[in-house]
């Protein structure tokens, strides 16, 4: 979001030329080079990411359709509206609920697998392959994947229900738990993503420090609790920022699971965008809303950052 | 980066690349490169369709036998994602007035576009000239594309909702006349008590009908029963939808009594159902003519028909794929009436068209001998006479949110057999939510 990368003595630091002090003859050079090499990313990134931020907040101020008519600034009107629509509400609410759901799981599921196969499950390799195969699907794939398994008659889900005795189930019909479902195949398809990121944190972990617990007669619960998921800490941290921020996103998936069908219980805010933008042609309340989740996303991202910060500083005050 | 010799080569490389790339990209965008039709003595019209799959390839053939049969012009097809996608893009273009010289709509959401100006109009005198007029398609298809007194689009196909069934499971049901098509049904009792007869024969369900997570395919029933009682909804900008709720009720609750999981399955999807009919696992399966190729590759040994009239008028659902001209601001003259000539070429050749199940709007092609020795085509090609559209409003149609919100408005009541009433609320609900806003393409229209 910012380029603005703070210096720490782990981050990697880019070095443009220095400011202060009087410059070497040649550095007029590298700065004319540094630009040449910034040059083709900064057009790329002007063109299509400041542009399209700058024109979508105009846009919001207009009743523009896609179809070209409208265009008249209507001032705060878009926003007055999509305050007082239910269904966006219902729709951030259902963004929310599914970010919640789906982080825990996502976090708690990925630290078991790591923990599992990195003490020492047989063939690692093969329970790193299969955990992690599933996140380079498209969404597109694992959608379809999911809907057949889902599907209520044919499906490999109530086939299993029903083997162990319990009541089939409408997963993508039911609107009391298709957003379980949806959570379900999420958490499957993008598990290995954290996975993988918690198993090279965890093969960072000083072996020493095992070592010298087991020494003091430390059992392998007292271990995992009081030394590797402390070590793992910033990694948790991380991990769930990151997983938020994904998760908010939701749309594909669910667009793709729930088919040609309106579900007030999973449409979440990034599809009702897209239907207010793409299907109800209204760009200018597309854009509204879009402002208004961009809003909170940015005071979610300021209230972590004001979190870890302070983490952070407590940790350097100890030092 | 110190030696000189290395550096300069490698901007020269640089250099060369970009321009290189520069012209590969001006090449790119120069007019009428990359067709496979390109010929440069002929004006090339820019036409824009939908339609892929097994419709795609049967276009595609008619659109060569067209061009082969001609000197005047050349036809550069783009073909779009169905739906959203293709819709999206094509008012972009038309809003931006600079949109292919033809392009392919359903009819049902020509209305939606008409009123902002992103259809130009036809000439019909233009039209008469090449034969094509109000007497060369039957009524309610050539009324669906006019829109306030003009011609607004020019349909090439009716493709209704119909009714599939396997000749062999219903000679065993004993429900198939003399002539070795299916008898004639007058009342929901009799299309019950035929339906029992077929599952018998089939040993598993009579009849296949997928609709779960799929709008369309509730609403395509739902409406072809609904408007059978002879009404229609009636959709007023600004107003309330006019439902008759009685009929509506008793319209959803005769799917409910069909999808007991005996007659048909209780819960089955668009796939599962095209599995089960087309593996000979049922005896009825309900759907649009499109998936005729589908049947006939299966093998199985099926007929056609159109929905018997349950419930006293003769009515099916259906759309057309209509040709319109997407607003140009200063279209060429020359194309214009290429484009005319185009389209009546095409409506002439769509005998074609047919194979791919649609029925052809154009009367001088269903009524040619041709068209009626053509099995099960000819069987179905009545409903023309019956087609009920989407009512007219600018949120409906084919592809819209406005299916789906029914979908999701009476599924739950389809799946568990619920309150019907309370699934109709909320589909009455969610429209009169939509009527109050105004058509996005034309934000002052009030009708």
């Amino acid at each position: 979001m910012t380029a603005v990368t703070p210096r720490t003595d782990t981050s990697l630091v880019v070095t443009g030329s220095p400011r202060h002090g009087r410059r070497p003859a040649r550095s007029r050079r590298d700065e004319l080079s540094g630009w040449l090499f910034a040059g083709p990313f900064l057009v790329v990134f002007l063109l299509f990411m400041v542009w399209p931020i700058l024109h979508g907040i105009y846009l919001s101020f207009t009743d523009q359709s896609l179809t070209g008519a409208g265009g008249e600034l209507v001032g705060f009107a878009n926003y007055a509206d999509a305050l007082s629509d239910p269904v966006m509400w219902q729709s951030l609410g259902n963004t929310a609920w599914f970010t919640v759901l789906s982080t825990v799981p996502l976090v708690l599921i990925a630290l078991v697998m790591a923990l599992l196969v990195d003490r020492g499950l047989p063939g690692q390799w093969l329970w790193r392959l299969s955990f992690f195969t599933p996140y380079l699907l498209a969404s597109t794939v694992i959608s379809q994947i999911w809907v057949w398994i889902f599907n209520p008659q044919i499906g490999a889900a109530n086939n299993i229900l029903t083997a162990i005795g319990l009541e089939p189930v409408s997963w993508l019909q039911d609107p009391n738990i298709n957003m379980m479902a949806i959570v379900i195949a999420t958490v499957w398809w993008t598990v290995g993503f954290n996975f993988l990121l918690y198993l090279a944190a965890l093969q960072n972990v000083p072996p020493q420090q095992y070592e010298a617990a087991s020494l003091d007669g430390a059992g392998t619960w007292r271990q995992i609790w009081s030394i590797t998921i402390p070590q793992l800490g910033p990694t948790t941290g991380m991990i769930v920022i990151l997983q938020v921020l994904a998760s908010l996103k939701l749309f594909d998936q669910a667009y793709q699971m729930l088919g040609g069908v309106s579900s007030d219980t999973t449409r979440s805010i990034v599809q009702y965008i897209y239907e207010a933008g793409f299907v109800d042609y209204r760009f200018g309340y597309s854009s509204a809303i879009s402002y208004i989740f961009f809003a909170l996303i940015v005071i979610i991202g300021l209230g972590q950052a004001i979190v870890t910060g302070r983490r952070n500083s407590a940790k350097a005050g100890a030092r | 980066m110190s030696s000189p010799p290395f550096s300069a080569s490698r901007r020269q490389f640089l250099a060369l690349g970009g321009i290189a790339a520069a012209t590969a990209f001006l090449a790119s965008c120069a007019p009428g490169s990359g067709s496979i039709f390109a010929n440069s003595s002929r004006p090339e019209l820019q036409f824009w369709h939908l339609l892929s799959g097994g419709d795609g390839v049967t276009m595609s053939t008619l659109l060569d036998q067209v061009q082969a049969a001609q000197n005047a012009y050349a036809v550069r097809p783009t073909v779009l994602a169905w739906g959203e996608p293709y819709y999206t893009k094509l008012a972009m273009a038309a809003a931006g007035g600079r949109a292919p010289d033809v392009a392919i709509m359903h009819a049902t959401r020509t209305l939606g576009w008409a009123p902002g100006g992103l259809l130009d109009e036809w000439d019909l005198d233009k039209l008469a000239a090449l034969g094509v007029s109000e007497e060369t398609f039957s009524a309610p298809i050539w009324e669906k594309g006019r829109i306030d007194g003009k011609q607004m689009s020019i349909a090439l196909d009716a493709h209704p909702f119909v009714l599939f069934y396997n000749t062999d499971i219903c000679a065993k049901a004993d429900v198939l006349g003399a002539d070795g098509r299916l008898k004639p049904v007058s009342s929901p009792e009799e299309f019950l008590e035929m339906l029992r007869a077929v599952a018998a024969a089939s040993g598993g369900h009579a009849l296949s009908y997928g609709y779960l997570g799929d709008g369309a395919q509730m609403w395509r029933l739902f409406y072809t029963l609904y408007t059978q009682h002879g009404i229609e909804m009636e959709m007023p900008l600004g107003g309330t939808l006019g439902i008759d709720r009685d009929v509506a009720i008793e319209s959803l609750e005769f799917m409910q009594q069909i999808l007991d999981g005996e007659l048909a399955a209780a819960q089955s999807d668009y796939g599962t159902a095209v599995a089960e009919f087309s593996t000979g696992k049922s005896g009825f399966f309900l759907s649009g003519v499109w998936e005729l190729r589908t049947m006939q590759d299966a093998g199985i040994p099926f007929d056609m028909a159109m929905i018997p009239t349950i419930f006293g008028t003769p009515s099916v659902y259906a759309d057309s794929h209509s040709f319109v001209l997407p607003h140009q601001s200063s279209p060429d003259e020359t194309k214009r009436d290429l484009s005319y000539r185009f389209v009546a070429d095409l409506l002439k050749s769509s005998l074609g068209w047919a194979e791919a199940g649609h029925i052809p709007a154009y009367l001088p092609v269903t009524e040619s001998a041709e068209y009626s020795t053509l099995v099960p085509q000819a069987h179905y090609a009545e409903a023309a006479q019956h087609v009920t559209y989407d009512p007219p409003a600018w949120f409906t149609g084919s592809g819209s949110n406005f299916q789906g919100d029914f979908g999701g408005a009476v599924q739950p009541a389809l799946m568990s057999g619920s309150d019907a009433g309370e699934a109709l609320d909320r589909f009455i609900d969610t429209v009169n939510v939509r009527l109050l806003q105004p058509n996005p393409a034309d934000p002052t229209e009030v009708s």
